[in-house]
């Protein structure tokens, strides 16, 4: 029914967006390029081996628990770091060496978390996946239907709470001003709190939903990275829907540039996947520096008429 | 005529902290002095290391005519191995390779520098940023899986310029090669932060907009700016490729050659070139002890103890950022000329104005 290529670039791109979408939306509030966001992930996807591997329970239970702890991870984050940070008025390369020592702190303790789990339990926490878990509908793995199925709830809900919710739109707001927001009596930092647990909680559903599909190891938030920044800065870095549409386009043309490239001119070419997204990023950079979303389409199109 | 295990010991020390001292103080030019949050450092580190496995040798077989349509990579010990020979009898060469090896790592990693940040230079920080970051990981990954550069994962051994020194006295030299080199760079540095030119990257850093109406480039500073920067790390790398004589892509990485130096310089003090001198010899003093002392945890803690030391880098670093963002010495005030010169310059002006009214 569906080329195995195509099931990968669905699987990948569905959750690359939903991690580009919470990156955008944590730049929004805090303007910070947050490089611990691959690991909000990473920490959910052990969430998601402790339920099946050790739990025996099926890891798409981890979606809830992996929402949670990934927002958890983000929430620390803000509340402990960022924000004493910023009532410091730090500038914000201080803030992003921030997110970067954070970064560090998560991987390590995702790792002693893996240590101790394979120590104990005698479970494989590197270099594993957990395909086996997942079950079948029309002879495919469920994974590919609830990936994207997933992803569109996601940004459908995500707009939802934006546009038709007081809080949302409340949210909004603190991120467009934030000092004329606090005028009219909205609490800023909870809203940027809020935001940071979703932007965390999305990555941490990606998270639960990637060992279902791809190799899974600590370093692949920091492997991720790359991509997801440049997902976000495809879409514009000020627009969470253009971060969706940026990981859609990364995820399916690294996945479907990698699969023809290597068709073409050999299997070599695989390991050099990351060079797709910076590619797209740099182009990105050079001729539309604003994104997907900072083009003026209208104009463009009426041009062409 | 072995050395001594402290001698070793403290050999090795300086090697490191003078190797990553060089690579800070190329991110303090960068950062302290020029605003510039390089996430990319091992780009430039991995560039120039990366550059001395696979030039200079092969340039070295084809004119000593070692090759013997040889496959440099494939039969690269016995390659290496011949070379080693001429050049252990002949100093002059091995000096000559040593320089002209180093310049060509420099230059590589200016030109690396230069195509990384092309871009995004005129762009914000942050884009900047996430591109240096990205073309360091290209780089990595194209180290590894390309064999034909430096033998991909297994990496390989280069010709040893140190080795007409004789014995264990090799790395004495290369230790105060590295050490005469970061002399050099902490010189540059030095000059370069009193000079003019470090006022100017200053006045950017703290005010683009008022800087830019006094008519400076800023593209085109950042650019030369990250361009010296990375030649100097580049010269970092190759130098840690010579002192260890061999060279992998797997030895270069994120933490150790990016997230290392972000320490070094934010713990030491941005913006002050001591600073970067004195994070990077806290920073690899540390953590030798630590490895040191680390054999003793090992069998009371279910977990590798190298994450937990991470975990505690990291740790620190955020202290550091909320509790002194100055680092332990604080970026002094910009020299001004001293009150005679000053002076004298006064009085040069008032006379040559006088002279024009009485002319």
């Amino acid at each position: 029914m569906f080329p195995p290529i195509l099931r990968d670039a669905v699987v990948f791109a569905s959750i690359l967006s939903m991690l580009s979408t919470g990156l955008t939306l944590t730049y929004m509030t805090t303007k910070v390029p947050n490089f611990a966001h691959g690991d909000f992930a990473v920490v959910s996807i052990y969430v998601s081996l402790i339920l099946a591997e050790i739990l025996g329970l099926n890891p798409y239970l981890g979606i809830l628990p992996g929402f949670l702890v990934g927002g958890l991870a983000a929430l620390i984050l803000y509340l402990l770091i960022l924000k004493p940070l910023l009532d410091r008025g730090a500038s914000y390369v201080i803030l992003m060496i921030a997110t970067i020592a954070y970064d560090m702190i998560l991987i390590s303790a995702i790792n002693i978390l893996a240590d101790y789990l394979t120590g104990v339990y005698k479970v494989v926490t590197r270099l594993f996946i957990l395909k086996s878990y997942d079950f079948q509908v029309f002879d495919q793995p469920g994974i590919v239907f609830i990936a994207p199925l997933i992803a569109m709830a996601m940004v459908i809900s995500l707009y939802l709470f934006l546009n038709k919710t007081k809080f949302g739109i409340a949210m909004r707001a603190a991120i467009e001003n934030p000092s004329l927001a606090g005028v009219v009596g909205i609490n800023v930092n909870l809203t940027y709190a809020v935001s940071w647990f979703i932007s965390g909680g999305l990555a941490g559903i990606s998270g639960t939903l990637m060992p279902l599909w791809l190799m899974c190891n600590p370093d692949l938030g920091m492997r991720l990275i790359v991509s997801i920044f440049a997902a976000s800065i495809v879409g514009g870095l000020t627009n969470i829907y253009g971060a969706f549409i940026g990981g859609l386009l990364i995820g399916f043309a690294e996945v479907l540039g990698t699969g023809y490239l290597s068709i073409i001119v050999g299997s070599w070419i695989i390991p050099y996947r990351p060079i797709i997204p910076l590619v797209m990023m740099s182009l990105t950079l050079l001729f539309a520096p604003k994104g997907l979303t900072g083009i003026a389409w209208r104009e463009i199109f009426k041009r062409g008429e | 005529m072995p050395l001594p295990i402290a001698a070793v010991f403290l050999i090795d020390l300086l090697a490191f902290i003078g190797i990553f001292a060089i690579i800070a103080l190329s991110l303090n030019l960068e950062f302290g002095y020029m605003g510039i949050p390089n996430f990319g450092k091992l780009l430039a580190v991995a560039g120039g290391a990366f550059f001395v496995g696979a030039i200079p040798g092969r340039i070295l077989a084809y004119t000593l005519g070692a090759m013997n349509g040889l496959d440099y990579i494939r039969d690269n010990l016995k390659i290496v191995s011949g070379l080693n020979q001429i050049l252990s009898s002949n100093p002059a060469l091995s000096i000559a390779y040593l320089i002209l090896s180093l310049i060509g790592a420099a230059l590589a990693g200016a030109i690396l520098g230069y195509i990384a940040s092309y871009p995004a230079i005129r762009l914000r920080e942050d884009y900047l940023t996430i591109t240096l970051l990205a073309m360091a990981e290209i780089l990595r990954t194209i180290g590894y899986n390309w064999p034909d550069l430096i033998g991909g994962t297994k990496g390989i051994p280069i010709p040893d310029p140190f080795r007409w020194v004789g014995g264990e006295l090799r790395i004495l030299a290369a230790t105060i090669t590295i050490l005469a080199t970061l002399g050099a760079v902490l010189a540059y540095m030095e000059l370069v932060s009193r000079s003019p030119l470090g006022r100017v990257l200053r006045a950017i850093r703290d005010n683009e907009l008022s800087a830019e109406t006094y008519g400076k480039d800023i593209v085109k500073f950042r650019m030369k700016t990250l361009m010296v920067g990375s030649a100097i790390a580049a010269i970092g790398g190759a130098l840690y490729t010579f002192w260890t004589a061999s060279v992998t892509a797997a030895g270069f990485h994120r933490v150790t050659h990016t997230f290392w130096p972000w320490v070094m310089v934010i713990v030491g003090g941005a913006a002050n070139n001591f600073g970067a001198l004195v994070g990077a010899g806290i920073f690899v003093t540390l953590r030798k002890i630590i490895s040191f002392y680390k054999s003793y945890f090992e069998p009371y803690v279910p977990f590798d103890v190298v994450w937990l030391e991470y975990l505690f880098l990291g740790l620190a670093l955020i202290i550091v950022l909320m509790y002194r963002p100055e680092g332990l010495i604080p970026e002094k005030p910009t020299r001004t000329l001293s009150p005679d010169r000053l002076q004298r310059i006064i009085s040069k002006i008032r006379g040559s104005g006088e002279a024009s009214k009485e002319g």
